[in-house]
């Protein structure tokens, strides 16, 4: 039996039980779906519902890899890209370990060479060091590390979402991607109609870019020569943010990293020789005119670093494209056969993904691993394997074989 | 919001506009009216001004309310019919500025009166922000809709306080939004369909404005120079050109951008499809099928142009270089990189020391 058509069998098995938990999205009728199949792999779209039955009910019969909805509202949703009639759409956000730098993606994730096979870990290089070939094969793993750093930008976003834009905890779905990731789901009639420049707006604030210290705080003599003044850590908004993070880079940073900011070295040594009272200043004023030799333009180097750490890493495609198709809550990922599972916005700190999210709890099946890296599912830890025949439980093999790292055992 | 004579003279736009059309049509039909006369004629110059000043601006005319107010709708149905883009804009923009220079001399409580007619969801503050002081919180909602055609950084949201979903700014700053507000709602009167018999008369004043001013809207356009000059390729450009040409992996957007920047500057869509050729996993026909579909000859049929530099950096695309200065757009920055070189090598033919 191949991979495709057991997972096929699976995912068919799982929707005959389970496709009642499907969570429609709101304004059913106005929302497009798309899905993409196993056997022909081929996309449908411009599909649309009229109650959740009819949605289930397609889902239990075509059994789908990936199911999708419009995060848009449209007034014929089945109609082509210019004929639906935009009417809004909510605002999402997709956080995804794939835009955050772990060290762990040296380990976990590899390529192949399209041409020679040559493998190696890591983010694929521009060239094949082998045959110079450009085209490659990625696997991208979704590992603890690479997870938890995911809810950790998920949690910035959540207090951007909350304290500086003022959503309310009960307007905000938070759902784990059923991969690598979070997805974060604004509902609220107010925020429908704004247009993608609008978005962009709001991307450009949680993601820090285009951000001027000067206009939260940061102060200097005319020729910015001295710095008289800077934000406090316990301001709100990218001013609490700005010093938050400066302190908490000055904190720890080595000559090196202060180095690479371009920093000059008669103050890489002040901030290096004079930490404790750095420290301290805190308590009062900040460090802003501490530093001898700082002037604006080297605090605002520093200040980059600490806008790097409080930002939140989200996907600015995602947020500012008002048309995109989000993952339906309670499908099957056909890349993991995990669920995207929808949580509130305070369960996301203790939430673990890798219980929540499991959809196979019965059976075992074997199969021939080619290789893999150590993971867990639920309590158990599989692995590492290579090359050899396994008999897991149906979670752990399904997993495998939709990343492709395995195949059934005849 | 209870107005005064002098209010609506200086804000003619908060009051229902249908209804004053309605009873200004009635009026205009009898022009040989010597009151009626010299409304009309504050009409006229109430879009000659817009149209003359630089930057447009009407100006505001104190203790004549009987002639401020109804030649306000008036210039509205005379903007409006010459069907004209630019002296529709111009005038737009010339009362919006009007009421800007009225509103930053206004007591605040007026300015949040103003705002509230238009459906802000704004209030009142006394806050310090650090040592700023705050006049007013607005629904972040409402900022945006009225800072989209900004481009100053310090408009730019992220450099704004943001609290629980509200901006803090000063009274001159709402002033500012307003005008904005103001402008957009003028130029949507402006481009409604007029379905109104004018008066010879009237037609007469909105030809004459026409052919007095509406040649200057004829702006040069600087034409992008026929070939492909690859050494004034903005720096976001090359990059994803000599990426696609050596194969590598370009994001969706950054496929798009450099696709359509070529289309833009008149590369031929078989190039460009040659272009992605190196790519490993190269499909001629799906890309030919993309290629065309940005050129607007498959599809909806629009002929898209790349995304401007603030969208680039907001999607890491913009390498940020000084080489382009205040440049907004990739293809203004092409075209002003052709300029200069024109220019070097001008300079170099003609000898200079």
């Amino acid at each position: 039996m191949n991979n495709i058509s057991f997972i096929h069998d699976k995912f068919a098995e799982f929707y005959k039980e389970n496709a009642s938990m499907i969570k429609p999205p709101s304004n059913i009728s106005k929302r497009e779906f798309g899905f993409f199949t196993f056997k022909e792999n081929v996309v449908i779209r411009h599909k649309s519902f009229l109650n959740v039955e009819d949605l289930r009910n397609y889902v239990k019969q075509l059994v789908p890899s990936h199911a999708y909805y419009s995060a848009a509202y449209y007034e014929m949703p089945e109609e082509s890209m210019e004929k639906k009639g935009w009417l809004g759409a909510d605002l999402y956000f997709d956080i995804d370990a794939d835009h955050i730098p772990t060290k762990c993606r040296k380990i976990h994730d590899t390529w192949t060479c399209k041409k020679c096979g040559f493998q190696g870990r890591g983010v694929a290089p521009n060239e094949c060091p082998i045959c110079g070939g450009k085209g490659f094969e990625e696997r991208k793993w979704p590992c603890e590390i690479c997870l938890e750093s995911a809810k950790y930008e998920a949690m910035k976003l959540l207090d951007f979402l909350i304290d500086d834009f003022g959503f309310s905890p009960h307007e905000i779905q938070v759902s784990f991607s059923g991969h690598r990731g979070y997805h974060i789901h604004v509902e609220n009639e107010k925020i429908r109609e704004l247009d993608s420049s609008a978005r962009k707006e709001i991307v450009d604030y949680i993601t820090g870019t285009g951000l001027d210290p000067a206009y939260h705080g940061l102060q200097g003599t005319p020729h910015g020569r001295r710095v008289t003044s800077g934000p406090d850590m316990d301001e709100p908004g990218w001013r609490g943010r700005i010093a938050r993070g400066t302190h908490e880079f000055l904190l720890s940073a080595t000559k090196e990293d202060l180095e690479e900011l371009g920093l000059r070295k008669k103050i890489i040594n002040e901030i290096i020789s004079r930490r404790e009272e750095i420290l301290k200043s805190w308590e009062k004023e900040g460090p802003w005119s501490l530093i001898r030799g700082a002037g604006v333009e080297a605090w605002k180097r520093i200040i980059r670093k600490a806008i790097e750490s409080q930002s939140a890493r989200i996907d600015t495609v995602v947020t500012t494209d008002i048309h995109r198709l989000i993952r339906l809550p309670n499908t099957l990922h056909g890349k993991t056969g995990w669920l995207k599972i929808p949580l509130s916005a305070n369960e996301i700190e203790e939430f673990d993904p890798l219980s929540s999210a499991i959809a196979f709890k019965k059976g075992e099946v074997t199969i021939y691993v080619k290789e893999a890296p150590e993971f867990r599912i639920g309590e158990e830890t599989f692995g590492p394997y290579r090359d050899i025949k396994v008999e897991l439980p149906m979670a752990a093999a399904i997993f495998l074989l939709c990343k492709d790292a395995a195949e059934v055992a005849d | 919001m209870t107005l005064t004579r002098e209010d609506i003279a200086k804000y003619p736009f908060l009051t229902d506009a249908a209804e004053e059309v309605r009873r200004v049509n009635l009026e205009i039909q009898n022009l040989d009216n010597p009151e009626v006369e010299s409304i009309v004629k504050r009409a006229a110059e109430r879009i000659r001004e817009a149209l003359e000043n630089n930057p447009p601006r009407v100006s505001y005319r104190e203790r004549e309310e009987d002639i401020e107010i109804p030649s306000f709708p008036v210039a509205i149905i005379m903007a409006a019919a010459s069907g004209n883009n630019y002296i529709k804009r111009r005038y737009a923009l010339g009362e919006a500025i009007r009421a800007y220079n009225l509103l930053i001399e206004e007591e605040r409580d007026k300015i949040l009166e103003v705002a509230e007619t238009f459906n802000w969801r704004i209030r009142r503050v006394k806050d310090t922000i650090g040592d700023r002081r705050f006049d007013f919180a607005i629904s972040f909602i409402d900022y945006l809709r009225n800072t989209r055609p900004f481009h100053e950084d310090r408009f730019k949201l992220v450099n704004k306080p943001l609290l629980k979903g509200e901006v803090y700014l000063t009274k001159r700053e709402v002033a500012r939004l307003l005008r904005e507000e103001v402008r957009r709602r003028i130029e949507d009167k402006l481009n409604m369909e007029i379905r109104l018999e004018l008066p010879e008369k009237l037609l007469n004043h909105i030809e004459e404005i026409k052919k007095k001013y509406a040649g200057d809207s004829e702006k040069r356009i600087f034409e992008t120079p026929k070939g492909t000059f690859h050494e004034a390729f903005p720096p976001c450009i090359s990059q994803l050109f000599s990426a696609a040409k050596s194969g590598q992996h370009i994001s969706h957007l950054g496929r798009f951008t450099l696709t359509s920047f070529l289309l833009n500057i008149g590369m031929k869509i078989p190039d460009i499809v040659d272009i992605f050729r190196s790519s490993s996993d190269f499909n001629e026909r799906l890309t030919r099928y993309q290629v065309e579909h940005i050129a607007g000859s498959r599809g909806s049929g629009t002929k898209y142009i790349p995304p401007s530099c603030e969208t680039l950096k907001t999607h890491g695309l913009c390498p940020g270089s000084e080489t382009c200065g205040n440049v907004k757009h990739p293809l203004a920055s092409y075209r002003r990189r052709i300029r200069i070189f024109k220019k070097e090598s001008q300079d170099n033919i003609s000898g200079h020391e």
